[in-house]
């Protein structure tokens, strides 16, 4: 356990002088140190059963033994609360010492001699949030194409992308980005490394033998691994809970199987992470990384859970125990609080699907109605913003292919019925209580949805086997923009901004045309990007805005004002494209054109040679020999047209 | 375009091939028959019954009096155009690759594959010297230790054979020696096709490496490169025009199949290296593409054994890129 409390007494190391241990002078002990200390020494807790906070408070006046034990069971003391007492003035002549228990295991144990901490160089990775600052406001991606060899980080520019970095090997595998963009993830035999900064420096490397999987927290504080090769009882390494910034390693966790990764998940806030495993759900929380309360929840038969994406609320559902109804359950952290609990009759599977602001969750409901064979589908729908968060059910009469919530808004869209007859219907959960059906689209060529992360454009596509139909959709008023194709199109990646679309055919999944193509929101084609066995790209993400409400306001009210500008740039840089083009087409006329003339003047040069070789025959041009051909007419049989000679009368 | 659609063979193209005149358009394929038609209607004037393997090349004198055929039954036959008599049968170790006519029609070359121990040869006959073609002893052979030709054409006055090898090598042979005269190592995987322009001044190579490259022929000076995505099986040359036909690997025609129609031939500005078009309808990739000399219409061949000729709309010939 790295504790890193303290820092009053962390920060005496740097002047050079070893700090003070001995007892106050006025102190008395009366208990032998050692007895004392071997006594609680033994019960120190361990750290799977999360931690009782021991708190040594020292000059507390009183008559009598100064040196005073205080075990903390309160559930609000925190490491904050520690640090923070530690140095209080009472008064003048006494100062609340406070510190934890466990570091005067690690006082005790300091060596006499004093040496000084090795000074670590300090590392400058320069501005790590440099891709931000680019003056076009350019996004960048990653893509790994040459089928794994090669990794390139380009800035999108709608005219071509721009090399940012490219590197042979970067990755055995795969890359990933962190949830704010900060870092690239790379994948090797021996664990993850992590990078970032303008040049794309190694900042962090994590040893994980045999990693395959990984995940970050959303706050970019830490990083999970998972490696299929390393667990044992007595250790447990499949799961390993990094610190990002110090590299050390907080936590290994045991692991049956990685079949729904990420097994723990997080809460937006990265405060708390939770996983499920048989009738259990055990939450922990940072940095302690213990359990927390001390303790998991015992919730019998539990299928499936998901943080809401808003707030540290954690849904999860059960199925039908004997005479109990199946239910879904909103229990909020760490008050463990259960705020709405739903039963639910004659189920076979619910499946969870938050809104992205968490502001409502909707629970996909197969069930088999009593008397029936057949499975049918409702979605019911939780409000989570209004009191006592009100359910809503929405019926479905054909089995569901896809389902998606508007991003930033309060729609959602679901791909329904079966091939070929797939059906596009779109929902408004309205502030009055009802949820309608604005639009449906029927005899779709799709499978997948995709939204614009910032809500009201999507792309509905027929990814792999539907041969990658496209159609770009406006929700707003629910028409569709743009239809098109990109053939054997495995995925569709929207940029970080919702202005680009890319569509891509991964090496991975078909080994021909691998390319990606750039696409506007509005379903406009800019670029078509062939590399060479391209497996992947994946957008940078960026880190939520610094704008407050009111700024955002602000922009939008003067967006008349700035798109002047933009547009005026944009015409000056296709202008430049135009004239470059221009040029360059020019100058390779003009080469050709060189080239020609001075083919054609060997060429005629060369025409006795050839005059002789035929016999004397001119065969230069096509008709050089007119006296020699024959004309022949040659009729042929166009049409035929029968005219019955009694209408003609 | 309305194109007419020549259905003469039950196999895969491997050929097609204009004469001077363009009148006529000689189509080979992977079935032992040799197929002549008209190319302004698509009628079959006649067939070359003769080969008992699939046909890989085919050629035709610059007076359209003799046509040449090579093929995998292990012989390089001479025809006669208007009767289809079989004139003379060259019989060889291996497979015969390419073949062709030199400008004056009195010398024929072919190149025969590295097959079954046997390594692969350049031949040069002089049919003026019947002594040659009775005894099947070519006056000169030259052996290609290294890379197998794939496609070759005559030089614009006979002094040479231009051969594309299968490891992109472009390599000029002399008709009197034998050796090699200039090379070119600008392609980096197997030459699929090489055609020249009408006046043979120039060359246009179709690679494996998804390129297309003009040459001017004398010097093999590289001058321009057409980039796709796909393999290129074939190009071929017109005036200002490119066109490219290819596909993708054999072994992944059969993923795509449900693509019906699609597979489409490619046309490039030859000094912009610009694509500017392009025209669908085959059933699978195209194996060859050919310019009508007068360059108002084009053929391809393709997999699905369909051959297809082309006429320009009027709209082809006014079409200009911005300059």
């Amino acid at each position: 356990m790295q504790n890193t409390v303290n820092m009053a007494a962390e920060s005496e190391f740097d002047e050079e002088e070893e700090p003070s241990f001995s007892d106050p002078e006025d102190f008395v002990a009366d208990i032998d140190d050692e007895e004392l200390l071997e006594d609680v020494l033994r019960e120190r807790p361990l750290e799977a059963d999360g931690i009782d906070l021991v708190v040594v408070v020292e000059n507390v006046p009183q008559v009598g033994p100064e040196l005073e034990f205080y075990i903390f069971s309160d559930k609000t003391i925190n490491y904050d609360s520690v640090k923070n007492a530690d140095g209080y003035k009472l008064d003048k002549q006494h100062t609340f010492r406070v510190n934890l228990f466990t570091d005067f295991d690690k006082y005790m144990n300091i060596s006499d001699q004093w040496e000084t901490p090795e000074k670590q160089p300090f590392k400058d990775f320069g501005n790590m949030r440099h891709w931000l600052e680019d003056p076009d406001c350019r996004d960048q991606y990653s893509v790994i194409y040459e089928s794994g060899e090669q990794t390139a980080i380009f800035s999108n520019d709608p005219k071509e992308p721009i090399l940012v970095e490219e590197r042979a090997c970067w990755t055995e595998t795969y890359v990933r980005w962190s949830p704010k963009g900060t870092y690239l993830a790379t994948f090797h035999q021996r664990g993850i490394a992590l990078w970032g900064g303008e040049k794309f420096k190694q900042i962090q490397r994590f040893s994980h033998q045999g990693v395959s999987l990984i995940d970050f927290s959303p706050c970019e504080r830490y990083v999970v691994t998972f490696s299929p090769l390393m667990d044992t009882k007595e250790d447990p390494q499949a799961i390993i809970i990094w610190d990002i910034l110090t590299g050390q390693k907080k936590r290994g966790f045991h692991c049956e199987s990685s079949a729904h990764w990420p097994i723990f998940k997080w809460s937006q806030d990265g405060k708390f992470f939770a996983r499920m495993t048989q009738d259990t759900l055990s939450i922990y929380e940072t940095p302690s990384m213990g359990l927390l309360d001390k303790k998991s929840l015992k919730i019998s038969g539990i299928k499936d859970f998901s943080w809401s994406p808003g707030d540290n609320i954690i849904t999860f559902w059960v199925p039908e125990d004997k005479d109990i109804p199946a239910r879904v359950t909103l229990m909020q952290f760490p008050s463990r609080l259960e705020i709405r609990v739903r039963n639910l009759f004659n189920v076979v599977d619910c499946k969870l699907h938050w809104q992205r602001q968490g502001d409502y969750l909707c629970v996909k409901v197969d069930r088999t109605p009593r008397g029936t064979q057949g499975v049918v589908t409702n979605f019911e729908i939780f409000r989570m913003r209004e009191k006592q968060v009100p359910v809503d059910v929405v019926e479905m009469k054909e089995s569901i292919i896809a389902f998606a919530w508007e991003p930033n808004g309060s729609k959602f869209a679901v791909l329904h019925g079966e091939s070929p007859r797939i059906n596009a219907s779109f929902y408004h959960v309205k502030s009055n209580g009802k949820i309608d059906l604005i639009k449906m689209f029927d005899k779709q060529q799709a499978n997948s949805i995709f939204w614009s992360p910032q809500g009201q454009f999507m792309v509905l596509a027929g990814l792999r086997s539907m041969n990658g139909a496209l159609a770009f959709v406006d929700t707003s008023d629910c028409t569709i923009m743009y239809i098109a194709e990109h053939y054997m199109a495995s995925d569709v990646e929207w940029d970080p901004t919702g202005r680009y679309v890319v569509t891509s055919v991964s090496w991975w999944s078909h080994k021909v045309d691998n390319a990606y193509w750039l696409w506007t929101f509005q379903g406009r084609l800019l670029q078509k990007n062939n590399k060479d066995r391209f497996c992947q790209l994946l957008w940078r993400p960026c880190p939520p805005t610094l704008l407050s409400q009111e700024q955002i306001k602000a922009i939008k009210k003067d967006l008349k004002k700035y798109s002047k500008i933009f547009e005026q740039k944009d015409r000056l840089s296709q202008s430049k494209a135009s004239k470059e083009l221009v040029d360059k087409r020019r100058l390779m006329m003009e080469e050709y054109r060189r080239y020609k003339d001075s083919a054609i003047q060997l060429y005629n040069q060369q025409r006795e040679l050839r005059l002789q070789l035929r016999g004397g025959v001119d065969t230069d041009e096509l008709d050089s020999n007119v006296e020699d051909w024959e004309e022949e007419t040659i009729e042929f049989f166009i049409s035929e047209e029968i005219i019955n000679l009694g209408d003609l009368e | 375009m309305r194109p007419i659609l020549l259905q003469g063979h039950e196999r895969s193209i491997t050929q097609i091939k204009y004469n001077r005149e363009g009148d006529l358009l000689f189509s080979v394929a992977k079935d032992p028959v040799a197929n002549a038609w008209y190319s302004v209607n698509g009628e079959r004037l006649g067939t070359y019954n003769g080969h008992t393997g699939a046909v890989w090349c085919v050629d035709a004198d610059w007076d359209t009096k003799n046509v040449l055929t090579g093929s995998a039954d292990n012989s390089c036959r001479l025809w006669d155009c208007e009767t289809g008599k079989q004139l003379a049968l060259l019989e060889t170790s291996s497979a015969v690759r390419t073949c062709g006519f030199d400008f004056s029609g009195n010398i024929i070359m072919f190149s025969t594959d590295k097959q079954m121990g046997y390594q692969c040869f350049l031949n040069y006959f002089d049919l003026r010297d019947p002594q040659q073609i009775e005894d099947n002893q070519p006056y000169l052979s030259v052996p290609c230790n290294e890379s197998k030709i794939t496609s070759a054409v005559w030089g614009p006055l006979g002094e040479f054979v231009i051969a594309g090898h299968e490891n992109g090598e472009i390599n000029q042979y002399s008709a009197k020696s034998g050796e090699i005269l200039k090379a070119a190592k600008e392609h980096t995987k197997q030459i699929n096709d090489i055609q020249t322009s009408v006046d043979l001044t120039m060359l246009i190579s179709a690679s494996k490496d998804c390129t297309a490259k003009m040459f001017d022929s004398t010097n093999l000076e590289h001058i321009k490169t057409f980039k796709t995505e796909r393999p290129v099986n074939s190009a071929a040359i017109s005036f200002s025009h490119v066109v490219m036909g290819g596909g993708q690997e054999a072994m992944e025609v059969t993923t795509t199949s449900t693509r019906i129609g699609k597979f489409e031939a490619r046309f490039f500005h030859a000094a912009y290296e610009e694509e500017f078009g392009r025209v669908k309808g085959h059933f699978g990739p195209i194996n060859c593409v050919a310019f009508h000399p007068d360059g108002k219409s084009y053929s391809s061949g393709g997999e699905d054994g369909y051959v297809r000729i082309h006429y320009f709309d009027p709209q082809y010939f006014d079409f200009e890129l911005e300059a």
